[in-house]
């Protein structure tokens, strides 16, 4: 094997072998092709006074012999709160039901938000507000991208909104 | 030393007052200011990711918290020169949090980068059509983690970035630019040495 220099200068044909580096990882390994689609739907964000909740655990399991669906079970966290949610399919085969809780449990607003068909950059929103005990339940999403933000008071609670990375429901 | 401007340094200056508008925009509140810097900027925080060992569906996941976590402190963000640095440095950062809590969940004694993507050339060899390529492949394969991972990413950008991105990668000065580095100087030697290999 020939000796070369380190500590050369960069030449052509060190670009040459760098392109060619990145040509295979490109053809090998390329991002998926909604990553774009879904950073930028991720953070078209109206406030952003926000604390970002890191996905920490994503299991599918099948949910035994009395309840046919799957179910997915997401866990978001940030320091200051943890939001668990389930994802069930049903009442019929093209919606899903999305049951979470919060803890510490509060009564906290709770968006889902979603790509909106007709082009709205900001999606379409559902909204619901937690029970005491931290519970949230919404039925009917249709399955897709899903951002889920829980609203709070910035005054005594830190950043206004904690928000989760989108997930693909 | 090279006392003219390096090749390209207009491209450069044009891109980063393209960037600083970008920015400018997204601390107003503009919804999809940052759209174009996203897709300019995902493939190499895509690689970033992946080349720490992360699969897939984490390895999205880590380049989205990456990009909430930009915009959050979109107001700190001082120079539109430092934001590819920072979004690369805050990439690894959250990978390193995706594995330590990986480790956590299996348990110790596990090697998650077992299965990192670029471990086994196998797959590779099969996607590759051309002979070229596969030859590059299988040299790329022989080189140390630390050398992959740094000519992997820094390979995403322009050599008038090598520099910084070497730097947010946590690699020693000197890594790669101005000079070629140990580890495209490996590669190289690799390359020339085998026949399979031409320069074209």
């Amino acid at each position: 094997m020939s000796a070369i220099d380190p500590d050369a200068p960069l030449d052509e044909l060190d670009e040459r072998i760098l392109a060619q580096v990145r040509a295979v990882h490109d053809e090998f390994d390329p991002p998926p092709p909604d990553l774009n689609e879904r950073v930028c739907f991720a953070i078209s964000l109206e406030n952003l006074d926000i604390e970002v909740s890191r996905l920490y655990e994503d299991t599918r399991m099948a949910a035994g012999a009395r309840a046919p669906e799957k179910i997915r079970a997401v866990t978001f966290e940030t320091d200051s709160l943890t939001i668990m949610v389930t994802i069930t399919v049903g009442p019929s085969d093209d919606v899903l039901r999305v049951e979470g809780w919060l803890a510490p449990a509060a009564p906290l607003r709770v968006e889902l938000r979603m790509p909106d068909e007709a082009g709205d950059r900001r999606g379409r929103s559902l909204f619901v507000t937690a029970e005491d005990n931290g519970r949230f339940v919404f039925g009917g999403v249709p399955p897709g991208l899903a951002q889920l933000t829980i609203h709070r008071d910035p005054d005594t609670d830190g950043p206004g909104a904690v928000v989760t990375s989108p997930l693909m429901l | 030393m090279n006392a003219e401007p390096a090749p390209g340094a207009d491209i450069r200056a044009q891109r980063t007052a393209r960037l600083a508008a970008c920015l400018a925009r997204a601390a107003d509140g503009e919804l999809g200011a940052l759209d174009e810097v996203v897709a300019e900027l995902n493939p190499l925080l895509w690689h970033v990711a992946r080349s720490q060992g992360l699969g897939d569906e984490d390895a999205a996941d880590v380049v989205q918290t990456t990009w909430l976590e930009l915009v959050r402190q979109v107001h700190t963000i001082r120079s539109p020169l430092a934001l590819t640095g920072w979004l690369v440095s805050a990439t690894k950062r959250e990978a390193w949090r995706v594995n330590a809590r990986r480790r956590k969940q299996i348990g110790p004694g596990v090697d998650v980068l077992a299965d990192s993507p670029d471990a086994a050339a196998g797959p590779a060899e099969q996607v590759l059509t051309n002979e070229r390529d596969r030859t590059l492949w299988r040299h790329f394969a022989q080189l140390n983690e630390r050398c992959r991972v740094l000519l992997r990413v820094v390979a995403q950008v322009g050599r008038p970035d090598y520099t910084e991105i070497a730097d947010a990668l946590d690699m020693p000065r000197g890594s790669i630019g101005p000079t070629r580095g140990r580890c495209l100087a490996k590669l190289r030697g690799l390359l020339l040495s085998d026949p399979a290999w031409s320069t074209e």
